[in-house]
């Protein structure tokens, strides 16, 4: 078995939202959401929901997958920006290679992840995809 | 208290289809020599990442030491995944150095050929943060988001880093020990199989199986070499690119390099090799694999041509160290007087340095 749904579930601040931490102290904001600092160890931090809007420094294409991700080849893998200030590494799907540029606006969706087949369960997660604002 | 690798030993790797992980130790065992008694070993460390989910075996070091017939001698497993060797050696020479132990046996073990590579892939990516492992990305991407950023940054391009995989494969064509003991041009590298772009083929150590021991000891014998300095540092990669952990060991380690000097780097993909080696302060930044005939780096293939042992292979790079240092590597020879290896996870995120003299 490959998913676990107290996992999925105890996961939902990165799998279905994008939560993460403003240190108070540095200014620092890191992804996943922890209660201590990633830069400065304050404790000082507070849980922010990021907008799940960003911009794409770079992708790559990947053309060999986990066992399991075979469907989504070749797989897009985006390094972003979001407006907040954190890097965050994610998929990137509805993408038209030949039009994906760097520098794109994206913005997070919800998407089907993986399948587990032999117990009929599906695990979601957040995706990217090219904003439909890309030109602002 | 000094601290000494004594003995070193190791096995070629391979795909090994007809062994299963002990009998990859028993061999790497039956091949340790040098001035050392069995019976005065007060530890067994083993150094392996992945036999849980790959091999299926949990409390992988007490079977370890009964197959090679030592069953009463206490030992542990050390995991910090690529870097798990690394690990090992900071742990046994902690250990010998406090006095608590006066001679550590080391053995570095990794079986990953058994499974399609996808599956391999998989329990890899499990280094990775959790929202990437759910999401379905793999090491392989990171590295390729990492060498866009540095093509990017210094204005190079992939022939450059084909540079890194023409030089280990020269290397490990004269190592008896390496996986890959074959040549090959720049353009065989370029135009092999796209992986995550600009990741190829030949820009990705070369995973297998594999075992290397080491003897660790506070008694000095005629086939000692002193580990000088040993250190753990751990900061994540960053898209800058840059990988302040290596950043962090050249300050500690003091690294100053001459002909003399030998370098063996965990070379887990060619990007890595080149951020290493100028985070080392070893070559000028974004300059690297273009002078690498100027350097002894690796000189038994790498991860890239030797074989990416997984967790076992800073057992590999020591090992070969020791057989340099005392001028009977069988592979590529260089006339050193000092060796600084370091040991490191795929993406550079926890490493060891080990600085070692003659």
């Amino acid at each position: 078995m490959k998913i676990a749904p107290p996992q999925v579930w105890r996961n939902k601040r990165f799998m279905y939202k994008l939560i993460a931490s403003k240190c108070e102290k540095c200014g620092n904001i890191s992804f996943p959401y922890s209660p201590y600092c990633a830069k400065c160890g304050s404790k000082n931090v507070k849980k922010i929901e990021t907008s799940g809007k960003g911009r794409l420094i770079s992708y790559t294409v990947s053309y060999q997958s986990r066992d399991g991700y075979e469907k989504g080849l070749p797989n897009v893998v985006g390094l972003i920006k979001l407006d907040e200030g954190v890097e965050i590494v994610a998929p990137i799907v509805d993408v038209d290679l030949d039009k994906l540029q760097e520098g794109a606006r994206v913005e997070a969706t919800l998407r089907r992840v993986y399948t587990d087949s032999y117990n009929g369960l599906i695990q979601y997660g957040i995706k990217f995809r090219v904003a439909e604002d890309e030109n602002r | 208290m000094d601290v000494y690798v004594n003995s070193s030993s190791m096995i070629p790797i391979d795909r090994y289809y007809e062994y299963d992980i002990y009998d990859l130790v028993i061999e790497a065992y039956k091949n340790l020599e040098g001035e050392y008694d069995v019976n005065d070993i007060d530890l067994v460390l083993v150094a392996n990442a992945y036999s849980q989910r790959l091999n299926n075996t949990s409390l992988i070091a007490p079977k370890v030491v009964e197959k090679i017939g030592k069953p009463n001698i206490p030992s542990i497993k050390v995991d910090n995944a690529d870097a798990s060797g690394g690990a090992a050696l900071f742990t046994a020479y902690s250990m010998i150095k406090s006095g608590l132990a006066n001679s550590v046996l080391v053995i570095g073990v990794e079986k990953q050929s058994d499974f399609p590579s996808k599956y391999l892939y998989d329990v890899v990516a499990s280094n990775l943060e959790d929202y990437m492992y759910y999401n379905g990305i793999t090491t392989h991407s990171i590295a390729a988001l990492l060498m866009k950023q540095y093509m990017k940054k210094y204005s190079v391009g992939r022939e450059y880093f084909a540079n890194w995989a023409v030089k280990m494969h020269k290397n490990a064509v004269e190592n008896p020990f390496a996986y890959l003991r074959f040549t090959v041009d720049l353009n065989t590298v370029i135009n092999s199989q796209v992986v995550s772009d600009p990741i190829r083929l030949f820009d990705i150590g070369a995973r297998a199986d594999g075992a290397a021991i080491l003897l660790l000891s506070n008694k000095k014998v005629d086939t000692s070499v002193k580990i000088d300095k040993i250190f753990s540092t751990q900061a994540k990669y960053d898209f800058n690119p840059s990988l302040p952990s290596i950043r962090m060991l050249k300050e500690r380690l003091g690294i100053k390099v001459n002909d003399k000097t030998g370098i063996e780097i965990h070379d887990s993909y060619s990007i890595m090799a080149a951020l290493m080696l100028e985070e080392l302060g070893i070559s000028e930044s974004g300059k690297s694999l273009y002078n690498l005939d100027n350097i002894n780096v690796n000189l038994g293939g790498g991860l890239k041509a030797r074989g990416y042992a997984g967790g076992a292979s800073a057992i590999y790079q020591v090992a070969e160290a020791h057989m340099q240092l005392l001028g009977s590597f069988k592979g590529k020879k260089a006339s050193v007087e000092e060796y600084f290896v370091v040991s490191s996870d795929d993406l550079g995120i926890v490493s060891y340095g080990i600085n070692l003299t003659r």
